[in-house]
């Protein structure tokens, strides 16, 4: 099993980091899973944008109403995600680029982008 | 995309091959064989912009938002959409020049394959930006304006807006990039469409994209300035007109209809009014090929943050996140009931878009606009402006049109 902090798993198996991206920004981020009857499993089916529980079930409703018999909601922010090294995006793409954000963003303010 | 001046005029343009499947009668490079199976994606690669527009799907914000997918990333991102098959990327945003490193990007997707073409707002456009996007394989720039300088500086709230964006549009045309129009069309800007189309056409622009609006991010908050049913008909009317008319006088420009694919019956039945029967059939045959609205199937959105939304303007849902899987396995993964019911809808569409006679070409155009309305997602979409006649729904003797009020 892996650790749940995101730490090694047992040493003959893969290693797991923990993903921490943001999902949402301004608004929170549902992740949301399905089960279309009975004898399936619940299945990681996307996520919803909705600042509260009670938005994030009418927009589940609405989308995957016609289909399920079981909806489960998780906030984004509080779902401890971890992955096999390697397998996310950030592992295959290598090191970050260092781009400072920062100085770019106050360049957009400025008007200055195009520099 | 709905091109008018392809089905009414005959134009041959580079997107012909995706649209409707017309590569082999076209004499321009096409974009076509496997990669015509796979969607345009639109990648939002930031959500920081330098504007505040009144209609912004992408709800963009002047200052940065967390997440940002980092260069390397961006990179490795696009290596899986070429991977896949994505015939294009749309470099979009918020403001995608708002990235420093977007020439870069737009170097990787092009030397990766793909065709980069980017949506901008025009004003951080630069001499000196343009040609390092088309030296870095920039194939196409597309200019939002919407309205003459005082409605489209008040719709994106900033004064100078539109003074820029002519600007940026010189400087893309000044290094060589094909240039384009994108145009939303709502009550406030209804009137301006044929003077800036005029006035860009005098400035070499000869492509001109036409948006419905559409109900997502800030887009949301403004359907009470939407089209009616009937200023929607006359709107797309006057460009099938304008288009024409500009062909008879030799000036070819390109004209384009997005976001309502009411518009391809629309068109159907303009052509046979005014061109007759056997251009009409051939109109018909062409939508047939492109499809319908191409939600979920077409076309995909990757927002800044890496998740993966069905169109640009369906933000509030997300069917996975590109950190996490793949893009391909994502966009492929049936498991998704709402998903596999897009790819079906025609067992699901309900109302008048269930039984109508255009349900072929049109597959019930916006599930989004259709949710806002009713809060179902196989509902009526409200955009649509066709008669209970045209849509083969009533005894035309009957006369008993719902909406849409006759040319």
């Amino acid at each position: 099993m892996p650790a749940p902090d995101g730490g090694t798993g047992p040493s003959d198996g893969p290693e797991f980091e923990r993903v921490d991206e943001p999902r949402g920004d301004r608004t929170r981020e549902w992740e949301l899973f399905v089960r279309e009857s009975t004898d399936e499993s619940l299945r990681h089916a996307g996520s919803v944008s909705a600042p509260t529980a009670a938005v994030a079930r009418e927009q589940a409703t609405t989308l995957f109403g016609f289909a399920a018999e079981t909806l489960w909601l998780c906030p984004a922010d509080e779902t401890v995600r971890l992955v096999a090294s390697g397998v996310a995006l950030g592992d295959r793409a290598g090191e970050d680029d260092g781009i400072e954000r920062d100085d770019a963003s106050e360049a957009v303010r400025d008007g200055r982008a195009e520099q | 995309m709905i091109s008018v001046s392809k089905l009414l005029c005959g134009l041959d343009a580079e997107g012909d091959g995706l649209r409707y499947d017309a590569a082999d009668e076209s004499s321009k490079a096409q974009i076509r064989e496997r990669k015509q199976r796979r969607p345009v994606v639109v990648w939002n690669c930031t959500k920081q912009c330098n504007l505040y527009c009144d209609h912004c799907y992408a709800a963009a914000e002047t200052e940065p938002a967390p997440g940002e997918l980092s260069t390397a990333e961006g990179k490795r991102f696009l290596d899986d959409l070429a991977e896949f098959g994505a015939p294009v990327v749309l470099f979009s945003g918020g403001e995608p020049l708002a990235r420093p490193d977007l020439v870069e990007l737009v170097a990787h997707a092009s030397d990766a394959g793909l065709r980069p073409v980017l949506s901008t707002n025009g004003t951080l456009l630069s001499e000196e930006r343009a040609r390092a996007l088309r030296d870095a394989g920039l194939q196409y720039a597309g200019v939002s304006v919407d309205g003459l300088r005082e409605r489209n500086d008040e719709f994106r709230g900033q004064e100078g807006a539109f003074d820029r964006a002519l600007a940026g549009i010189e400087a893309s045309q000044e290094a060589g990039l094909k240039t384009g129009l994108r145009y939303t069309i709502t009550r406030h800007n209804a009137d301006d469409l044929e003077a800036i189309v005029d006035l860009l056409a005098d400035r070499g622009v000869d492509r001109f994209c036409f948006y419905h609006l559409d109900y997502g991010g800030r887009g949301a908050d403004i359907q009470d300035v939407d089209l009616s049913p009937e200023q929607r008909r006359e709107a797309v009317r006057r460009v099938c007109e304008m288009t024409r008319e500009y062909h008879d006088r030799g000036h070819e420009i390109e004209t384009l209809l997005v976001g309502n694919y009411a518009d391809a019956a629309y068109l159907v039945e303009y052509a046979r009014r005014e061109l007759g029967d056997e251009r009409a059939e051939r109109v018909l045959a062409y939508l047939r090929r492109n499809g319908g609205d191409p939600t979920g199937e077409r076309v995909a959105d990757v927002d800044y943050q890496g998740n993966v939304h069905l169109t640009q303007f369906w933000q509030g849902y997300a069917l996975g996140n590109v950190r996490d899987r793949p893009f391909g396995e994502i966009w492929t993964d049936e498991s998704n009931p709402l998903l596999r019911a897009l790819r079906e809808r025609e067992s699901h569409l309900q109302g008048r878009c269930g039984a109508c006679e255009y349900q072929d070409v049109c597959r019930g155009a916006s599930r989004l606009r259709a949710i806002a309305a009713s809060g179902d997602p196989f509902a009526p979409d409200p955009q649509c402006y066709l008669t209970d006649a045209e849509r083969g729904l009533a005894d035309e003797s009957a006369g008993t049109e719902t909406t849409g009020a006759a040319d």
